[in-house]
C-alpha cells in the first residue's frame, strides 16, 4: 500500500498566533494565544485516487490543502510526495523539481484569475515558470489545446477575465493548474462558488481530465453530496483533527463516529424519505479553547468519563479508521 | 378564496441602463397561501431575490416595476408609496436576507432590537414588549433567553445570530415572511437546525413563507410547492415532490439531474450545457431554447406561457404540442 502512495501527509499540524500586539499584552496583560488550526492529520493519497476532505467551516480542512502544496508553512510533521519530503530544507533542489507536478485550483474563480492579464498569459505562467525555454509558438500551441480540452474556444484566450462567466473562469482555472502537467491536483471547494448545473459541467470536466490524464486529486469540500460523487476515499475533519477516514459506500452507509453520523443526517434529504432526524445540537466550539480529551464531546450523544480526558486516535474499526472510544469500546 | 395571503400577478421588473432596458423580471405570476412555505429556484440571476426585493418594495434603484400587481390579501401593495409600504413591512410581511450579520444592528442589543420592532407595530406596553422579546427567543431556541436579550449580535454564533434574525422577522407577528437564502451562509449541521425552527414557528402560527434558495435539498425538506425560475421567467411551479421527482419542464429536467445524489452513485451527473444568458442578451421564444435538447421551431419564435400539466404549471411548448394531439386523437 505504502508503495503506491504518492502523497504521505504524517502527523500534520499547524498552529496560528493569535495573540494581541506585544505592547497590548503588556500594558492590559494577557497570555499569548494560539489556535490550533490542524492537529496531528495523517493520510495517504494514492496514485490516481481521488482524497476528499469534508468539514464544516473552521475544521481545518483549507489549511491541510494549502500546506500539502507548500503555500503555508508547517508547525509540525512531514508531507512526502514522491518520496520527497517538502517541509525538509535540505531537498530543497528536489522539492523545486516537485513543484510543477503538484498544481492547485481555488474556490473562488473570480478572485483567482488576474483580471488585468489575457487569459493566453494566464494560461501560459506555469509554462513560462517551468519551462522558460519553449519558443513562444510552442506556448501558444499548448494554450490553444488546454483551452480546447476544458471546453473553451482556442480564440478565447485573447480574452480578459471578466468577459466570462463563472463557471468558464473555473475551466480557465483548470486549465492553468494542467499547462505544467501535473500529477497531483489539490481542488479547495472547486465548485461552491458555482450554481448547479455549472458544477455538474466542472466535476464531470475533472472526472473526465482524470481519467485521461491519471491525475491524483486531493478534494477539499463542505458538500457531503458532491464529495460522494467524486471521491476514492473521503476523511471527515471535525475541529483541526481527522475523525473518521473511509470509502463513500461505507461512510454513507455505515457511519461509524457520531460526528459522521450527525453530519449525514443533517442533510437535507433530496429524496424526500420523509425521515425523522435527530436535532443537531450546539455548534463547532472556538478553536482557540478546543474542548479536552475528544473535541466532539460536549455535542456527542454518546460521550461519558473517557472523552472528557483522553483525546482519541484514528483506529481501525470495521471498513473505516475512526477517532471515537465509543466506537472501540464497542459501545456504539 | 380567501387563504390566499400574497398574489403576484403577471409582474415586470426592469432596469434602465445606458444601453437599454434590462428586465430582470418578465411576467411571473404565483400565489402563496395561509401557513404554505413556497420554495423558488433557480440558478445566480435568474431573478429570485429581485422577485423578493419587489414585493416588499426593496428594489434597488434604478429597479422599478414596470407591469403587474402584487396584493397581500385584497390590498394592492405594489403602488402604495414609501411610508405605507414601510407600515406593511415588518407588520404584514417579514424578512429573513441571508447574512445574519449584516441584518443586524451591531450598536443595539439583541433585545433593543426586538422590543423596538414590537413596540413600533404592535399596541403594548414596553414591559410586554420586553416579555415578548423573552418568549420570542426563547421559541427560536436560544437558552437563557432572558439573559442573552442583553447581548449584542457579535456575542451570538452564525446560527444563533440567524435565531435571532427569525425572531426580528415574527416580532409583528406578519402574515407573509420572505426568506432570502436564510441558510446559505451557514454549515450544514447548524442549517438543519434554521431550517427546523422557520418550519416550527411558522406552520404553529400559521405564516405564508416564501422561501429563496439555490439548495434543492433544502426546498426538498421544507416547501410545500416550487417555483422554478429560468431568465426572469417562471418555468415551472407545482407541489415539491412533483417537481423534485416527477419534473416536465427541460430545464427542471435538467437541474435535478445535476445535483450529485448522497444515495446511489451516478457515473457522470446530467449537464445541461451552456449558461442562462445575460440579461442584454435574451433569447427570443423561450427563453431556455438555445440550452434545450428538446427544442423544436416553435419554441425560437414564440414564448410559451404556462399551461396546466398534471397538478403542475409549466411553461413549455412541448405538453402544449402534446394536448393538441391528445385532443386530435380523441375527436
Amino acid at each position: 500500500m505504502t508503495q503506491s502512495a504518492l502523497v504521505k501527509v504524517d502527523d500534520l499540524s499547524r498552529t496560528f498566533d493569535v495573540s494581541r500586539p506585544w505592547l497590548n499584552r503588556l500594558i492590559e496583560g494577557g497570555e499569548k494565544e494560539f489556535l490550533k488550526a490542524v492537529r496531528n492529520v495523517s493520510f495517504l493519497i494514492e496514485k490516481g485516487e481521488t482524497f476528499a476532505l469534508v468539514g464544516e467551516s473552521g475544521s481545518g480542512k483549507s489549511t491541510v490543502a494549502k500546506m500539502v502544496v507548500g503555500l503555508l508553512p508547517t508547525s509540525g510533521g512531514n508531507i512526502v510526495i514522491d518520496g520527497v519530503n517538502m517541509v525538509d530544507p535540505s531537498q530543497k533542489a528536489q522539492v523545486r523539481a516537485l513543484r510543477r507536478r503538484i498544481q492547485m485550483i481555488f474556490q473562488d474563480p473570480y478572485a483567482s484569475l488576474n483580471p488585468r492579464w489575457r487569459v493566453d498569459r494566464i494560461i501560459a505562467e506555469p509554462i513560462r515558470a517551468f519551462e522558460p525555454l519553449v519558443p513562444q509558438r510552442d506556448v501558444d500551441a499548448r494554450v490553444g489545446e488546454l483551452l480546447k480540452l476544458v471546453g473553451l474556444d482556442p480564440r478565447d484566450g485573447r480574452k480578459f477575465p471578466h468577459e466570462f462567466s463563472g463557471g468558464q473562469r473555473q475551466r480557465i482555472c483548470i486549465a492553468r493548474a494542467l499547462a505544467s502537467k501535473p500529477e497531483f491536483i489539490v481542488c479547495d471547494e472547486p465548485t461552491s462558488a458555482l450554481d448547479v448545473s455549472v458544477q455538474a459541467q466542472i466535476l464531470n470536466l475533472m472526472r473526465d481530465l482524470q481519467d485521461e490524464f491519471s491525475l491524483t486529486y486531493l478534494f477539499i469540500s463542505h458538500d457531503l453530496a458532491v464529495v460522494r460523487h467524486m471521491a476514492t476515499r473521503i476523511g471527515v475533519m471535525y475541529l483541526g483533527s481527522l475523525v473518521e477516514v473511509a470509502k463513500p459506500d461505507d461512510l454513507f452507509n455505515t457511519p461509524q463516529h457520531p460526528y459522521t453520523r450527525m453530519l449525514l443526517d443533517a442533510i437535507p434529504d433530496l429524496d424526500m424519505t420523509g425521515r425523522e432526524r435527530d436535532a443537531v445540537k450546539g455548534e463547532i466550539p472556538n478553536p482557540i479553547h478546543p474542548p479536552t480529551g475528544c473535541a466532539f464531546h460536549p455535542r456527542c450523544p454518546f460521550a461519558y468519563d473517557r472523552c472528557r480526558s483522553e483525546k482519541p486516535e484514528l483506529k481501525a474499526g470495521g471498513n473505516a479508521r475512526v477517532a471515537c472510544h465509543a466506537v472501540e469500546d464497542r459501545r456504539l | 378564496m380567501t387563504d390566499i395571503v400574497l398574489s403576484v400577478r403577471d409582474l415586470h421588473v426592469e432596469f434602465p441602463t445606458r444601453r437599454g432596458i434590462l428586465r430582470a423580471i418578465d411576467g411571473i405570476s404565483f400565489e402563496i397561501r395561509k401557513g404554505e412555505v413556497l420554495g423558488v429556484v433557480g440558478e445566480s440571476g435568474a431573478g429570485k431575490s429581485i422577485t423578493g426585493s419587489a414585493i416588499i418594495g426593496l428594489l434597488e434603484p434604478p429597479g422599478r416595476i414596470s407591469g403587474g400587481a402584487v396584493y397581500l390579501h385584497d390590498q394592492r401593495i405594489d403602488n402604495i408609496g414609501p411610508d405605507a409600504m414601510r407600515r406593511v413591512r415588518g407588520k404584514k410581511i417579514g424578512m429573513i436576507f441571508q447574512d445574519p450579520l449584516t441584518s443586524l444592528n451591531p450598536l443595539y442589543t439583541v433585545g433593543r432590537q426586538l422590543t423596538e420592532t414590537i413596540l413600533t407595530h404592535l399596541p403594548v406596553s414596553a414591559e410586554e414588549a420586553e416579555k415578548r422579546a423573552v418568549g420570542l427567543l426563547e421559541e427560536v431556541g436560544i437558552p437563557a433567553a432572558a439573559s442573552r436579550i442583553n447581548a449584542y449580535p457579535h456575542q451570538f454564533s452564525g446560527g444563533m445570530r440567524q435565531r435571532v434574525v427569525i425572531a426580528l422577522a415574527l416580532a409583528a407577528e406578519p402574515e407573509l415572511v420572505i426568506a432570502d437564502e436564510p441558510t446559505t451562509a451557514l454549515d450544514v449541521s447548524v442549517q438543519a437546525q434554521i431550517i427546523a425552527v422557520l418550519k416550527r414557528l411558522c406552520n404553529e402560527r400559521g405564516v405564508a413563507v416564501m422561501l429563496i434558495t439555490h439548495d434543492m435539498g433544502v426546498i426538498a425538506e421544507t416547501a410545500d410547492r416550487v417555483a422554478v425560475m429560468y431568465s426572469g421567467r417562471l418555468a415551472e411551479l407545482g407541489p415539491v415532490r412533483d417537481v423534485v421527482k416527477d419534473p416536465h419542464h427541460p430545464y427542471t429536467k435538467g437541474l435535478m439531474g445535476s445535483i450529485p445524489h448522497l444515495g446511489g452513485e451516478a457515473d457522470r451527473l446530467v449537464q445541461i450545457s451552456g449558461a442562462m444568458p445575460r440579461l442584454d442578451a435574451i433569447p427570443t421564444g423561450c427563453a431556455f431554447h438555445p440550452r434545450c435538447e428538446k427544442a423544436f421551431a416553435r419554441c425560437h419564435i414564440e414564448r410559451p406561457s404556462p399551461i396546466s400539466v398534471d397538478k403542475s404549471r409549466v411553461a413549455c411548448w412541448l405538453y402544449e404540442e402534446e394536448k393538441i394531439e391528445n385532443r386530435g386523437g380523441a375527436a
